[in-house]
């Protein structure tokens, strides 16, 4: 049987995949779409996968081009740059009013008696 | 060349806008963005710059599903004249709407044969 709910589409990776597929399903459902297609879906998950690893390489290697070994924020900016992302609109979309947070799970407290 | 520090956020200097960062929560946890992160050597002790990461993919993600929107809805009013004329639409983000809207971003995808 085909898989029905986008929990089930990525379930099979791993937990932050399914994490990542939730938040990415957040903005879409952010931006007015009510349903998603199951391949449209994965591919923004990838892309979203794919940009976070790509900026965390890119200040990597700003910050090791600058002899230091941790990334500060203007090594964080120039990666952006470099991908194409501005951060123009970024406070306006900090802000924005619709926005969808996912909870952190509840700490389970192990009933030792 | 000039300071990258100088860069402004929407009229805000950017270590305010860092500061502002110390009590929010992007849509992204922390905990995943971090994750991948460091799984590309990226470790930083300062929790802030993690969530400018967070939200400036999740920016950019969500510039892409707006525009994927502004087509559905243009795809929408070319044939919906004649029989779905519904009070309230319900939109559907398609590989169809997608598809174009990443090539504009220079992104070339091509729909998978299958996918499970």
């Amino acid at each position: 049987a085909l898989p029905t709910s986008t929990a089930e589409v990525i379930a099979s990776v791993n937990t932050r995949r399914k994490i990542l597929a939730t938040a990415v399903s957040g903005i879409i459902q952010e931006s007015g779409f009510l349903n998603v297609e199951k391949a449209a879906l994965g591919t923004l998950v990838e892309m979203m996968q794919s940009l976070i690893s790509q900026i965390g390489r890119e200040s990597k290697g700003y910050s090791e081009l600058a002899y230091r070994t941790e990334p500060i924020i203007a090594d964080i900016i120039m990666a952006l740059v470099d991908l194409g992302i501005t951060m123009e609109g970024l406070q306006a979309y900090k802000m924005r009013p619709n926005r969808v947070v996912i909870t952190p799970p509840a700490h389970q407290v192990d009933l030792k008696q | 060349g000039s300071g990258a520090t100088g860069h402004r956020a929407s009229g805000v200097p950017l270590s305010d806008f860092l500061l502002q960062l110390e009590d929010y929560n992007p849509t992204i946890p922390d905990a995943v963005t971090a994750y991948y992160l460091n799984s590309s050597g990226f470790e930083a002790a300062d929790g802030r710059l993690v969530r400018l990461i967070s939200l400036a993919a999740q920016k950019f993600i969500s510039d892409i599903t707006n525009d994927a929107l502004q087509h559905c809805k243009m795809r929408g009013s070319q044939q919906s004249s004649s029989k779905t004329k519904g009070k309230d639409k319900r939109y559907t983000l398609t590989m169809e709407d997608l598809t174009p809207v990443l090539a504009e971003y220079g992104i070339s995808v091509k729909k998978p044969h299958y996918y499970i």
